[in-house]
Parts: structure tokens; sequence; C-alpha cells
């Protein structure tokens, strides 16, 4: 019998498999119980057998600054994550909620009036101090207002339970193709596991990312737009997300020097000789997109390719400038942004964050440091960040002369005590901290791929679940709705 | 004032290359001072030229030569009409710049930008600018700018694109566009809102070019305010378009190029507006200057901004000519005519660099 930890009684956290008491709750039932007659060896064993499937796939993430090799396996944790049909349902209203109002917003901000600003939702100088706000996305209009064809959102759970945004990512969001590589394994090492549920499936991305693309194609595009990847090449972390989106759409990846535009029109060069793009799904940066318009040093865009996107032949995905709406700056105002362009209360709250900005609430957060988070805006990956409770008085004193020098450059947020699940640990399945990255899908309308990446912090009382830095992940399941039956695949 | 402006920019090549694609900004802005009545752009080879305007509502032609050219001539053909400039500004305390809502109004002008970053040397220059000044914003842009001369003598050819604000008061020496980034730097470090215009001059008969190498002063040795060029800064008399400038490029091609045209400022002053003044002619802009936009720097306005494919060197000519058809023949002014090379400087990034540094969210 393996061991399975339930969570200290003691813990502040929400444990996603076991109550307050101990008690497994109805969800995990199933899983507990199958798992609790695995032995440590067994267990070990289909572990072996998820690396094994990994390894001879090349399925890899980079660390950058690792003299080891930059390249690993992906790491997955055996113990999958599960949530119940009702509560996807209430995620997915809500992220599909804040990921149309964030559209509209980039809309108004580079192709519309500035109603939010000129209304005073969001500050205008919030915005035009944003290092994401990008002058020259001035005026590209993208089919559907889906400046975020492809939007990863980073929900955590607090103490209560209740699923809180920590985060949008609305640039160049990755993971997506270990949501479906994870489902893979999965099915690999447990193949009877899937007799005591019904899972929605995963494997569907590919379509409905390309049928995404194809509707965000120019008007003058035609029935079968060619859509090509755009990637920075083999020395980026996420080279194999790129290769692997390529194949499950069907689709051309590309490097900058293999489009050229004539014209203002973008073409592909081919041995049959230049054919059209239409849509250009980009996993490079904005500054590094036309060397023409932007960084002239790029080696890896398309010269003239901000003309193209202006004269309206071709739309690139995510569209340029969305930084500015995930500035950590403006997340704070995302709820009101809800409001205001859809006349809805948020369904998923953010995790509360306080405006240094404002004196009101400085003067509020300065009362309390020790109890908070402080973020610089501009850092991501963790630098940076305070936590008040372990800071000491010198520390806190620092930050605060800090935040008063650049209040621009800080919020503050309420501590997140992450949810926890049973995670492999040493032959142990014991509580570790996890987060959830589901993927936003915007074309016609917007809708929310299945699930989503869970990453989970393996070192015992970590909050950090980055796999740069020994993060894991899991296999993200969820329910069907009961009397529905679909395939698990 | 009635002007004429023709800009001919002829990019000759030593070898033919081929995927030229560049971004001209050298139309004349319509705003309440100055009325474009045509406008014109060819280019031989003839290509399609796409028009947009810009986030600061410049006008932007787009323009690129697929095939193999050995030669790109791109002409603009502008008739404007400038009206005299207003009346000074009323004085305005200084204590209104510290507003919220002034300051928030003018965010992207009190920053530091790509070419306007400022640190002590920037801060002390600027203070010893404004010693002595009245409780009034424009006596302090006015004393910023006059200062301005007295730092940096006007010397063609004498700095690069890349050059930062120390390394000018270092050098002593410099371009208009030089002369508008420090007077930009110097007034958002004292906290004046301050943008960088963008245009062309029309230099009257009178006035004559700096040609003479005689004339720069050696460069001051440790910056110190007051010292170089000295009182002597100011008597060159109206500098027109200038210098050539290549920007850094990959190693591998496409090459990146830039011309320039003139450039000046504007202060943003309390109860008034933006305020303009002309740092390299001594402070006053009049009905012969033609705005083509302004930005935060040079940056968000270059009249060309290109790259091309191909290892060859490119011989860059602009030449601006400006007349006023309804004077006298003898003022028209002589074509003002520079000439400069395009440098291919190697990108200090590797490609496996630029790469890695895409950020997968």
């Amino acid at each position: 019998m393996a061991e399975l930890q339930r969570s200290d009684a003691d813990q502040l956290a929400y444990d996603e498999a076991f109550d307050r008491d101990g008690n497994v709750r109805p969800l995990y039932a199933a899983i507990v119980e199958r798992f609790s007659n695995f032995d440590a060896a067994e267990l070990r064993r289909r572990e072996g057998i998820i690396e094994e499937e990994f390894r001879r796939q090349g399925i890899t993430f980079t660390v950058y600054g690792d003299s080891q090799g930059t390249e690993r396996t992906w790491p997955m944790d055996l113990f999958p994550r599960l949530i119940a049909a009702t509560e996807w349902q209430e995620i997915e209203r809500g992220l599909a909620q804040r990921v149309t109002a964030l559209n509209r917003f980039l809309a108004d901000i580079y192709t519309g009036e500035g109603a939010a600003m000129a209304d005073g939702v969001v500050p205008a100088w919030l915005v035009q101090s944003s290092d994401g706000f990008e002058r020259n996305a001035f005026g590209v209009s993208v089919p559907h207002d889906a400046h975020c064809v492809i939007a990863g959102i980073d929900l955590v759970r607090d103490a209560e339970g209740q699923y809180r945004v920590l985060e949008d990512n609305l640039r160049n969001p990755s993971g997506i193709s270990y949501v479906i590589e994870n489902r893979a394994a999965m099915t690999r090492a447990f193949p009877r596991v899937w007799e005591d549920h019904t899972v929605e499936p995963v494997s569907q991305y590919g379509r409905m990312l390309r049928t995404a693309l194809e509707s965000v194609a120019p008007t003058g595009a035609g029935d079968k737009p060619l859509i090509v990847i755009l990637t920075p090449g083999i020395y980026n972390s996420a080279y194999f997300e790129h290769a692997f989106l390529a194949r499950e759409m069907g689709v051309e990846l590309v490097e900058g020097p293999d489009l050229v535009v004539d014209e203002h029109v973008v073409y592909l060069r081919t041995i049959e000789g230049l054919v059209p793009v239409d849509v250009i799904y980009r996993r490079i940066d904005d500054t590094f997109l036309d060397p023409v318009s932007f960084r002239p040093d790029s080696t890896l865009g398309v010269p003239g390719l901000l003309g193209a996107m202006r004269a309206g032949t071709v739309t690139v995905c995510n569209a340029v400038g969305n930084g500015v709406a995930d500035d950590k700056a403006i997340h704070p105002y995302v709820t009101d942004l809800i409001r205001y362009y859809l006349g809805e209360e948020p369904i998923l709250p953010n995790v509360e964050t306080y405006v240094m900005w404002e004196p009101d609430q400085r003067e509020a957060a300065f009362e309390r440091l020790d109890e908070l988070v402080i973020k610089p805006v501009g850092e991501s990956g963790g630098y940076g960040i305070v936590i008040g409770r372990n800071a000491t008085d010198e520390e806190l004193a620092n930050a605060r002369a800090e935040i008063e020098a650049d209040p621009r450059n800080w919020v503050v947020q309420e501590v997140v005590e992450l949810s926890t699940l049973a995670s492999m640990c040493d032959d142990v399945l014991e509580p570790r901290h996890l987060d959830l990255r589901p993927f936003v899908i915007t074309g016609e309308r917007t809708q929310v791929f299945p699930g989503g990446l869970t990453r989970v912090a393996m070192r015992k009382g970590s909050l950090i679940v980055n796999s740069s830095q020994g993060g894991g992940s899991k296999d993200t399941w969820v329910l069907a709705p009961q009397g529905e039956t679909q395939a698990a695949t | 004032m009635r002007l004429d402006i023709a800009y001919r920019l002829h990019f000759a090549y030593a070898e033919p290359v081929s995927e030229s694609q560049n971004e001209i900004r050298v139309r004349p802005r319509d705003d309440l001072r100055q009325q474009v009545l045509s406008y014109r752009l060819t280019t031989t080879p003839a290509t399609r030229v796409l028009q947009t305007r810009d986030y600061f509502g410049t006008t932007v032609d787009h323009l690129g030569m697929r095939a193999s050219h050995d030669d790109l001539l791109v002409v603009a053909e502008a008739s404007v009409e400038t009206t005299p400039t207003d009346s000074a500004p009323a004085p305005a305390s200084c204590e209104r710049l510290g507003d919220q809502q002034f300051v928030n109004e003018h965010v992207e002008y009190l920053a530091p930008s790509q070419h306007v970053q400022w640190g002590e040397l920037v801060n002390e220059v600027a203070s010893w600018a404004v010693r002595g000044a009245a409780d009034d914003v424009c006596e302090r842009v006015q004393a910023v700018v006059q200062a301005v001369p007295t730092v940096l003598t006007y010397e063609r050819g004498s700095t690069t694109i890349g050059v930062t604000l120390e390394e000018l008061i270092d050098g002593g020496r410099g371009v208009c566009q030089d002369f508008a980034h420090l007077a930009v730097g110097m007034l958002r470090c004292i906290g004046i809102p301050a943008r960088y215009v963008s245009g062309y001059l029309f230099a009257l008969d009178e006035t004559r070019l700096d040609e003479g190498p005689g004339e720069s002063a050696p460069a001051a040795g440790d910056g110190a305010p007051g010292s170089g060029a000295g009182a002597d800064g100011n008597s060159h008399g109206l500098v027109g378009e200038d210098v050539f400038t290549p920007e850094r490029a990959p190693a591998a091609s496409p090459a990146a190029i830039s011309v320039q045209t003139h450039a000046w400022i504007e202060a943003a002053v309390p109860g008034y507006g933006w305020h303009a003044l002309d740092p390299t002619n001594g402070g006053s802009v009049s009905e012969r200057h033609v705005v083509i936009g302004y930005g935060r720097d040079y940056n968000d306005v270059p009249p060309v901004r290109g790259v091309f494919n191909g290892s060859a060197d490119a011989k860059v000519d602009a030449e601006v000519i400006i007349a006023q058809p309804t004077a006298p023949v003898s003022m028209v002014t002589e074509p003002i005519r520079r000439q400069a090379r395009v440098a291919v400087s190697p990108s200090t990034d590797t490609s496996a660099q630029q790469q890695a540094a895409q950020q997968q969210q």
C-alpha cells in the first residue's frame, strides 16, 4: 500500500482531495481508492512509464542558465487533478467573460475611442506608461476584435476553495502542448484509471485553435486561408510546443526568413514559388516582429510585416500590443473593465490587489505590509517579490521606501494560500501547492479549452510552480456532466 | 507663408540588393499652424505605396522593393501654408508642474525614452541652466534652450544616433537632433514635459549653413556647464538638414538605415499648451519651420527607417529643396545637400540569443 498523506489539520490552504477533518472529498473518492491499492513499487514503475513516454517523444522544456544542458524531460506527477463538471462550468463562464472584456479593452485602446480611459475606468496615464503599450499597434484592426486569440489565465484557489485570477497571459502563453501530452502519458501509465470516470477529452485542441485562426483571416483570404506558425527557432524554450502545434493543426512551422513581404502582402517561400499568407500565429515578441518598425537588429522578424498588417492583408496572432492588458498594474482594474464593457458582475474574482498610486490604498497597505505580498510590476518569474510575513523589518522599510519613490512600479496583494493536492514525493503521496492555467481561445466567439495546465510545486511548502524552478505538472481532468459519456482521449 | 518642399531620397547600392522595406515620415502635418495644400510621393522603380497614420498622428508612407535593384529613388513633394506662431505663453508658476492632472496628462513626455535617458550629469547641467531663473515655467524653458548651445557646438557628422546625453555633454559636439534630445532631457529632468519635433526649416538666404570644420570648438573635457563652445556655439545661423546616421544592423543582412531632416522641440507650459523652440538656432520657431510630426524622441518620428537584403554598401543621398513660390528668385535657397555612407555594423546579439530571449509566458 502506498502511503497517501492527508493534509495537516492545521494547514491553512484548501486541499483539493481532503476536507479539514481529513475525509476524502466525494470528487476524489474513486481515484484515492484506486491509488490506495498501488504499492510504492507499483507507483514507481508507472512513474517510469510516464518519464519514458516523454523522453521517447522528446518532450522537453528548457531551463535557461543551467550548465547541465538546458533540455529537461517534462516533469509530470502521476496523481491527477480533478475538476467537477459544475465547478468547471462556473470557471468556464468566468474565463470567457474575462477574456471577452480584455479583448474589448485592447480594441478600445488600439482601434477604438479609448472609451474606458475617457470614462475613468482605467487611468490613461497608466496605459501610456505601460511597457506593453505598443504605439505601433495603433490602427491595426483585428477581425472580430480577437486581439487575444490564445489567452492563458492563471488561477489559484484560496483557503476557502474560491478560484481567483492571479495573472492574465495575453501575449504568448505557452503550455497547451503539455496538456495534451500529459493526457497521453496518463493513458499509457494508467490504462484502467478511466473506468471510474468520464473525462472531457483534450484531443480537439488543434482543431479548435485552427478554426479560431481561420476565423480571423482577412476578408480577402478565401475559404482555405493559409496559416503559419512563426517560431523564433530551435533555441527557444518553447520550440517543442511550436512544432507540436504545427503538427496538431496541420500548418507550416516557419521562421522569419521563410516569409517575405511584397507590396504589403506576406508570402511564404516554397519550392513552387511564393504563396500568400493569411494568418501568422507568431511566438516571437512584439519588438522582434519587423526590423523596419521595431528593433532594427532583429533577425527573427519579417521586414515590412507591420505595413502588411496595416494594409489588412494578413492577421498576426496574438495581436501586437497585448502586453498592456496583462500588465500587473492593469490587473486590478480588470474586474471593473468587465462591469464597464459587459454590464455584468465578474464571475471570477481577482486575487485582492492594491495599487500604490492611489493614496488611500497605499496608506491602508502600509498599515499591514507584514501581512501582504509586494510585487514589482515590471518583473516576472517571481523576481523582486517580498512576502510580508517572511520579511524583516528592514526589508519592509526598504520596500516601503521603494514604493514611495516609484508607486507606478508596485502592486501589493493579499496572500493566497495556494490549494494543495497529493503528489508523488519519495514514494509518498504528499500534499503540494498548485495552480491552474486554463487556455481561452477567441475567434468568432470565445471558448475555453477543457481543463488546462496544472502546475505543482514539488518542494514541500513551496509556492513556486514554474517548471523552470523545479515545478511539476499534473494531468487535469474536467469531469463530464453526469449522464453523458465521452471518450477520455 | 507658402512653402514648396521636395524631399528626395536616393538609395544607391554598390551591388544589387533585394527586399528593401522602408517607412518614410516626411509629409508635413496638418494642424492649426500649418495646412498641407498638396502632397505626393513617388518612387523609381515604381512600387505600391501604403499611406497610414501613426499613434502620434504623423503620416507614414510604407514602401518596399522585393525585386533585385541597385537604385531606389523616393521623391516626396509637399506644398504647405504656414502661419506665424502665437505670442509667447503667459507666465506660469513652477508649482503647477506638480499638479497631478498635469503630470498624468503628460506622462509620456516626462519619462525617459530610448534616446532621452539622463543621470547625474544631465541633472547638473539642467539645474545650472535654470539657476537664477524666476518662478516661471516659460523662463525656465527658455533658459534650458539657450543653455544647450553653450554645452554643444554644432558640428556636422559629429555624432551617431546611439549617442547618450551624457556622451553628448562629454563630447561637446552634436547636430540638430542632439541639440533637441539634450534640451528634451534637461527639461524632463526638471519636471517640464518636452517632446521632439521633426520637420523642415526654410533657410533664408541671409542665413548661412555650417560648412567649415574650423568653426567647431574642441570638446569640453569634463563636460562642465559653460565650458566647450561658449557663446560662439550660437553663431552658426540656421542649420538645416544634416546628418545621416547608420543604426545598428544585424551581421547578416538586412541592413538598417536612417536619414534625418531638421529637429527642434516643444515644451508643455501649464495653462498654455505646447510651446515650440529650436535649440539649434537660437530658440525661436517661426513660420519657416514646417512640422512633420513629434514624438518622445527621434525614434518615434524618423524621416526614414528601413532594411534591405544584401551585403552591399549603400550610399544614401538625402536632399531637401525648399522654395517659397511667391518670393523673388533671389530668396530661393540653395538646395541643402548632404551625403553619407551606410555602415553595416554587426549586431551584438547572436540569432540564438535572440531566439532564447523570446518570452513564452
